[in-house]
């Protein structure tokens, strides 16, 4: 790490041009996208089980993962050869038009601050659960995590990702401490999964139950697309991005079967589907104090590295807007000394505290999943464009993904499922959203966009697109 | 094709347009808070008889919550609390068609500019 | 002691703040705003194309 550091120094202000700095590898790729999802472990994935019972919350664990394994190939497809900062939304701008890039911006932009707003949130509960003090709020423990966070964002990205990786490491190792504690291989002695899940309850809601459950199932890996907001900050995008994405989506898979099945196997599903702290219940009701402070100590962690990577992801996409004059261009400052979107971080930083303040977990969550979903939905149509305006061998593509369509078309219709499932209990929130994002559409088309350079927008070294 | 020259935004234009998109994220994101609109749509379907049995406990299930520090009492409005799943139609066809016209506008509205961009990007060279 | 780490999370979070606007409002007034909005999307990515080449 540090001679990555020693190389990237040369890579200093061109004359008096300041841009953000090439220092990361496919480590801080992995603990930027395992970083921001791993904390869905720790809370948010079992509220699945509160909308379908806990076999849902498996169904909706594999199911969810074949539509994030799909995120993952095309996302690598596209980011491999569009390597800008602001991920999804230089590919947007590229590929489908600048309206498109603006809303997927925001998306990105909504998600990881709601993210961050929930980790928080869950770090205060968390702590002033543990303490049982009375008139202890969990106000200035949220505070202190926004703020501690965005300057250790403002002060330089390589420390932050290196704490990244530290802490997601040390989360990651708890779950499967905890998973071999309990001998996973023999049941009835600690784990009670057949006296637990029953063929009466397994699916109390029965199979519209288990479509309702992909709303949260959304939770075990939302995020882990964010890896591409570091194109501009990785050393060789074409080659980490792909490789960090692909290593983190099967770190979680395996982390969420592990956790799904303990949780299951000790925890009545009602009392699964709402606790806050499902892992950190997991290790209370082990009965072994060794296990209950280190899943406590783990949460905040996940619950730290999340937000960390949230604040990381949500201000690239932010200071690329400001770029591009979509927003003021005010935005896209970069710190001299420390080469990162200062301005951004701070920009969006009491934004975060106040819906901290204000909002619970739950809400923050779902707004969250509805703006990935939406993003998700982009994703799938973006690809099937990109291939069509640039067929293999027109450009170089870093990576290719194999059996496409079939990754995109499952992409979509898993989709259109949790589009369904978001209505099935949170429905008015979802037409509330949509319409602002409608809205705010409606004044950047006619209003905003006329500050925009038309050209200019368009960096990629790329030929003509065909048919245009 | 000619370039298309942007006019510079002034300072106060530039700030105007800051509250514009913070204003819009406010009310996006609180005004569902308040309203009331957020949030799951659950409901209690009360029991009389609060046992663990009528409660659907089963012997391991029942210590498990007392373990977590419940009575039958207070994990009444915890088991019991859930979710109706009626599918409203008028609203699931108000959901869709708002998705769908979003995402169409979307996309064609975006050509339109995109278009512009690549005849720019391309033509000058 | 947890009332306390409250307290000191206050602390924390407000001379941090404090902090960063500080070097904010340094980097502002030191460097003129061409330069600190010179950086442009795709630049490394050209220049690392036509090295290839």
């Amino acid at each position: 790490m540090t001679v990555a550091l020693e190389n990237n120094i040369t890579t200093t202000i061109h004359g008096d041009r300041v841009s953000l700095l090439r220092v990361l590898g496919p480590a801080h790729v992995w603990a930027l996208g395992v970083g921001i999802v791993l904390v869905g472990e720790f809370t948010g994935w079992n509220f699945s089980a509160d909308k379908g019972g806990a076999l849902a919350a498996l169904i909706v664990c594999w199911v969810v993962g074949l539509l994030y394994t799909s995120v993952a190939m095309i996302d690598s497809e596209v980011t491999s050869t569009v390597a800008a900062a602001g991920g999804q939304y230089a590919q947007a701008k590229h590929i489908v038009g600048p309206l498109m890039a603006f809303n997927v911006a925001l998306f990105l932009v909504f998600a990881y601050t709601m993210l961050e707003v929930s980790d928080a949130i869950l770090l205060g509960d968390t702590i002033v659960a543990k303490a049982g003090v009375e008139g202890l709020t969990h106000n200035s423990f949220i505070a202190a995590t926004i703020v501690v966070l965005a300057w250790l964002n403002y002060r330089g990205v390589l420390m932050t990702l290196n704490v990244n990786f530290v802490i997601t490491a040390i989360a990651y190792v708890s779950i499967v401490v905890l998973f071999f504690s309990v001998s996973p291989w023999t049941q009835g002695a600690v784990l009670k999964l057949n006296e637990l899940v029953t063929p009466g309850n397994a699916l109390p809601y029965g199979w519209i139950g288990v479509i309702a459950a992909f709303q949260f199932g959304i939770w075990y890996y939302l995020g882990i697309e964010g890896t591409t907001q570091a194109a501009e900050e990785v050393r060789s995008p074409a080659r980490s991005l792909p490789y960090g994405t692909m290593a983190g989506m099967i770190t979680l898979l395996i982390a969420a079967a592990m956790t799904w099945y303990v949780c299951a196997s000790l925890m009545p599903w009602e009392y699964l589907g709402i606790t806050y702290y499902p892992l950190w219940d997991a290790g209370k009701l082990t009965g072994s104090p060794l296990l209950e402070n280190l899943l406590f100590i783990a949460t905040l962690l996940a619950a730290l590295a999340s937000a960390n990577g949230c604040i990381n992801d949500a201000a690239r996409a932010w200071f690329s807007l400001g770029r591009d004059r979509y927003l003021p261009s005010w935005f896209s400052a970069v710190h001299p000394k420390y080469r990162t979107p200062y301005r951004s971080i701070l920009f969006l930083l009491p934004i975060a505290l106040a819906f901290a303040f204000i909002a619970d977990l739950n809400q923050a969550i779902t707004f969250s999943i509805l703006s990935g979903v939406l993003q998700y939905t982009f994703m799938s149509i973006n690809i099937m464009m990109f291939r069509k305006k640039w067929p293999l061998g027109s450009i170089r593509r870093g990576y290719t993904h194999p059996f496409h369509p079939l990754p995109a078309i499952v992409l979509f219709c898993l989709c259109v499922v949790t589009f369904f499932a978001i209505f099935l209990g949170f429905g008015s929130q979802l037409i509330a959203m949509v319409a602002f994002y409608f809205l705010i559409s409606l004044w950047f088309h006619f209003y905003r966009y006329k500050f925009v350079r038309r050209g200019d927008q368009f960096t990629m070294p790329w030929p003509k697109p065909q048919g245009y | 094709m000619s370039r298309y020259t942007p006019p510079e935004q002034s300072k106060a234009g530039q700030v105007f347009d800051i509250a514009v998109v913070v204003v819009a994220i406010f009310v996006a994101l609180w005004l569902p808070l308040k309203l009331g609109l957020a949030g799951a749509a659950k409901s209690i379907d009360a029991l009389d008889a609060k046992t663990w049995e009528a409660l659907g406990q089963n012997p391991t299930m029942a210590s498990i919550w007392e373990k977590l520090g419940y009575t039958p009492e207070t994990a009444h409005d915890i088991i019991q609390n859930r979710f109706h799943y009626i599918i409203d139609w008028p609203t699931l066809i108000i959901m869709a068609a708002v998705l769908i016209g979003y995402f169409v506008f979307l996309f064609r509205a975006s050509d339109r500019e995109y278009r512009d961009v690549i005849n720019e990007k391309f033509d000058d060279k | 002691m947890w009332v306390a780490l409250s307290y000191a999370c206050w602390g924390i979070s407000i001379v941090l703040a404090l902090w960063m606007l500080y070097d904010w409002f340094k980097i502002d007034t030191n460097y003129s705003e061409d330069v600190l909005t010179s950086s442009r999307e795709g630049e490394l990515e050209a220049a690392s194309e036509k090295h290839r080449i």
